[in-house]
Parts: structure tokens; C-alpha cells; sequence
């Protein structure tokens, strides 16, 4: 992949964990299967981000997301791939998750006039589309004219940052032992990303333990993620 | 498409509400300030919606809604993420994209008071959510608060110090210490406040439909 200094630069502002999308209220099940480590069997921060990457991203949301981007703007086609996501993700937790950091991320695009995320943020609010977080960012980042598999790389690197965030927050690692860790995962990524997704192709994920240990966390009450 | 140029680079002017910070620290009284201020804007006919951030619980938001003083439709929970600051500042998306739902809600709605989860005097409110906004901290809290001159203290657009009937309790001269906050805000607004007893809450409120709502 070889990307001119403008889009380099416009990726790296859209990567910046510091651009306003709302992701950092949501662990992805970090919290959750960290904290019910005693119940559902020993935890380990490398593992978790592995499983993530393999077993959700690469078949599920990574696919939603170039589906999504290939869509062009095309607000009614992205809300059907919408309602797939929708049906896909069991968990209620990670579901309306997904569903809040999309609608955020569409929030701010709305504010910086990225073409049609007002739009859909309108169809969001009106109950004709869900603003899942992968369907989301394929249609602001095709908008801002990055090509796909640019898109691709910045979602899977927002994954894995933003787990890497969440465990440093949750006490599970350190600072820098987070990089350490993000640099591991960073072959995953390019690799899981380097797959050819079929148009249509379908959204498959298998991530039984931290489904659990989401759905158990949801009526804890007690947590201090949203998911 | 140019992706360098392709979006705005400066959000469009914003319709809607006006959009009011609450911060401050844990336990000055963020939540008792709201509850005080709900019946003092209904009676100056102001339609009100509050969005809360709560840090671990939905506790804020629970307690205006049971409190009977507004429609619990009208109350919104954020959950800040382990990040209280976060939220209002560096990532205010989840917040307006809250306040923004409940203006579609609810369009008569005038004015938006935005509850921080409690936080450290360094906090302060993005302009990207809020238009106004008050920082609260309590005589309780320690009369050396003022004098250390935090971001929160400093840059909020009204300091409330609340609980000050507890001054002679907890060993506080509240004259002295508001002297000391008038003199680190140079001269900017403060109120001395008593939520308990609803002790200065109607200057508040006369405050902000003035200076926000333009009344």
C-alpha cells in the first residue's frame, strides 16, 4: 500500500486516537472478561486483542466496513448492511455499543460537514438505520476520499488502540507495555486486512467468552465502560 | 475527492438549545445544584432537558429522574468511560450527540444543563458542547481551592461554592475564602450557595436567563 503525503496525513488525523469518536467509553468486553477473569477462566491482555482481531474484526466488522465503504454514500444500502450488523452482533452490550460510538463518530463528521453523515445521523435519529460503529466509519472515510484499503488499516488500528487504551485505564497494563502490545498485534492486523472480502460476503464472528462475560457485566451496574 | 479539503475544517454554527456545563469536583453538589435549579427554571417558564455522565452507575441520572421535579424522558445518562473529563472535553461527541437527540425530542426545549461526572480542578468544558458553563465546589472541599487556582476554578463562566452553611463546621472562613476566589477570578462571577436550604439558587438561575437566554 503506498499512500500519497496527503492522504498519509489525512489517515493519520483520522487514526489520531484524539479525533472526537466517542470510543474511548467502550472496552469492547476488555472490562468485562478482565473483571470475571475468576469465572470464565484466566485472562490475558495479548490473547484478548488476538482473539478480537481474528475472531471479530476480520470476519465481521472489518467486512461490514469495506462493504460499507464500496456502498459510495449510498445512505438507503448502507442502512440494510446496517440492519446485518444489527442481527449479527448477539450481545446487547456490545450491540448498542457499537450503535452509540458509530452515532458518535457520525456526530462530529455532521459538524465537519463530512458528505453524508448528517444525512444519516438523520436516519439514525429517525429509527431507519442503526449507526454501527464499522458501517459508520466506511462511509465517512470513503467520503473523505481515502481509498479502501487505507480505511481498512485505520479501523483495525482504532480496535486494537482503543482496547490498548481501555486495559491501560482498567490498571491491566502499563503504558508502555500497551505499545509493546500494539506492536505484536500489528501483523494480525495487516494480515487479517490483506484478505480479499467478496462483495455481499457475509459477517461471521465466534467470540463465545467475552459475549459471556459482556452479557453477565451488563447488569452488574458496576463498571466503568459502557461496554 | 481531495481528502485534505474534502471536509470542513471549522464546525457550522449549531441551532438549538443553549447549553449549560456542570462540573466540579466529587460530592460539592453538581446533582442537588440541578435539582434546585429544575423548579427555579420552571417557574421562570424555561423548558428544560439535563443529560448526566456518570462514571460507574447511572446514580445522577436515576436520582433527577425519580426526584419527580421534571419528565424522566427529559434526562439523559452518559456513561463517561472511566474518563470524566474526557467526555466534556477532549471527546464531547457522546454528550452532544445526547443533547442533540433530546432537542428532537423535546423541540420546545430552551436550555440543556450537561452534568460532569465528578472530576479535578483542572477540569474544564469543550465550547464544542456547552456555551456556558459553572464549576461547583464546596466550603467542605477545603478553603484552599481558590488559591490553587485550577483551570476549573478559573476559566468556568460562574464559580458556585455551595454547602456553606457548613463553613463554621469544617473550619472555613467563607468570607475570607471568597474574597480569595473573587480575587483568582479577577473579579469574574461567583455564587455562594446553600442547595440544602435553596440559599442562592435564584441568582443563579436569574443569571443564567440573562446572560444565556438573553431574557
Amino acid at each position: 500500500m503506498s499512500l500519497s503525503a496527503t492522504n498519509l496525513l489525512v489517515a493519520l488525523q483520522h487514526a489520531d486516537g484524539q479525533f472526537p469518536s466517542g470510543g474511548f467509553a467502550f472496552s469492547q468486553g476488555l472490562e468485562a472478561s478482565s473483571s470475571l477473569a475468576d469465572r470464565l477462566g484466566a485472562f490475558d491482555f495479548a490473547d484478548f486483542v488476538d482473539i478480537q482481531i481474528r475472531h471479530r474484526w476480520a470476519d465481521a466488522d472489518r467486512v461490514a466496513l469495506v462493504r460499507a465503504f464500496r456502498l459510495a454514500g449510498d445512505l438507503d444500502a448502507l442502512a440494510e448492511l446496517d440492519s446485518e450488523v444489527e442481527a449479527s452482533t448477539f450481545v446487547e452490550g456490545l450491540r448498542l455499543g457499537s450503535r452509540r460510538n458509530g452515532t458518535a463518530l457520525l456526530t462530529t463528521h455532521g459538524r465537519l460537514g463530512t458528505k453524508g453523515a448528517t444525512a444519516y445521523r438523520g436516519m439514525v435519529r429517525n429509527g431507519s438505520a442503526c449507526g454501527h460503529l464499522a458501517v459508520v466509519q466506511g462511509l465517512v472515510w470513503q467520503a473523505l476520499g481515502l481509498d479502501e484499503a487505507t480505511a481498512v488499516a485505520i479501523g483495525g488500528y482504532q480496535m486494537v488502540a482503543s482496547l490498548a487504551t481501555a486495559a491501560v485505564r482498567l490498571g491491566l497494563i502499563g503504558a508502555i507495555d500497551a505499545q509493546a502490545s500494539m506492536a505484536r498485534a500489528l501483523p494480525a492486523i495487516e494480515a487479517a486486512g490483506s484478505r480479499p472480502v467478496a462483495d455481499g460476503e457475509a459477517l461471521r464472528s465466534f467470540t463465545p467468552l467475552c459475549e459471556i462475560a459482556v452479557a453477565m457485566h451488563g447488569v452488574s451496574g458496576q463498571r466503568l465502560f459502557s461496554n | 475527492m481531495d481528502a485534505r479539503t474534502s471536509s470542513a475544517t471549522s464546525s457550522a454554527s449549531r441551532v438549538g438549545a443553549a447549553r449549560i456545563g456542570i462540573g466540579g469536583p466529587v460530592g460539592s453538589g453538581k446533582t442537588a445544584l440541578i435539582e434546585r435549579l429544575i423548579p427555579a427554571f420552571a417557574a421562570r417558564g424555561v423548558s428544560l432537558a439535563i443529560v448526566t455522565n456518570d462514571l460507574v452507575t447511572a446514580e445522577d441520572a436515576e436520582r433527577i429522574r425519580r426526584s419527580g421535579l421534571i419528565d424522566p424522558a427529559r434526562v439523559a445518562a452518559v456513561e463517561a468511560g472511566a474518563c470524566p473529563h474526557t467526555v466534556i472535553r477532549e471527546d464531547p461527541t457522546l454528550n452532544i450527540a445526547a443533547a442533540d437527540d433530546l432537542e428532537v425530542l423535546f423541540p420546545d426545549v430552551e436550555l440543556i444543563l450537561i452534568e460532569s461526572g465528578g472530576d479535578n480542578l483542572a477540569s474544564t468544558f469543550s465550547l464544542d458542547l456547552v456555551d456556558w458553563w459553572m464549576f461547583v465546589i464546596d466550603v467542605a472541599g477545603g478553603d484552599d481551592i481558590p488559591r490553587k487556582k485550577g483551570p476549573g476554578v478559573l476559566k468556568c463562566d460562574l464559580l458556585v461554592v455551595n454547602k456553606t452553611d457548613l463553613a463554621p463546621y469544617v473550619g472555613v472562613d467563607l468570607e475570607a475564602m471568597a474574597a480569595q476566589a473573587a480575587t483568582a477570578r479577577a473579579g469574574r462571577p461567583m455564587a455562594l450557595t446553600n442547595c440544602r436550604s435553596n440559599n442562592g439558587i435564584d441568582a443563579i438561575a436569574d443569571r443564567i436567563v440573562s446572560d444565556v437566554l438573553f431574557r
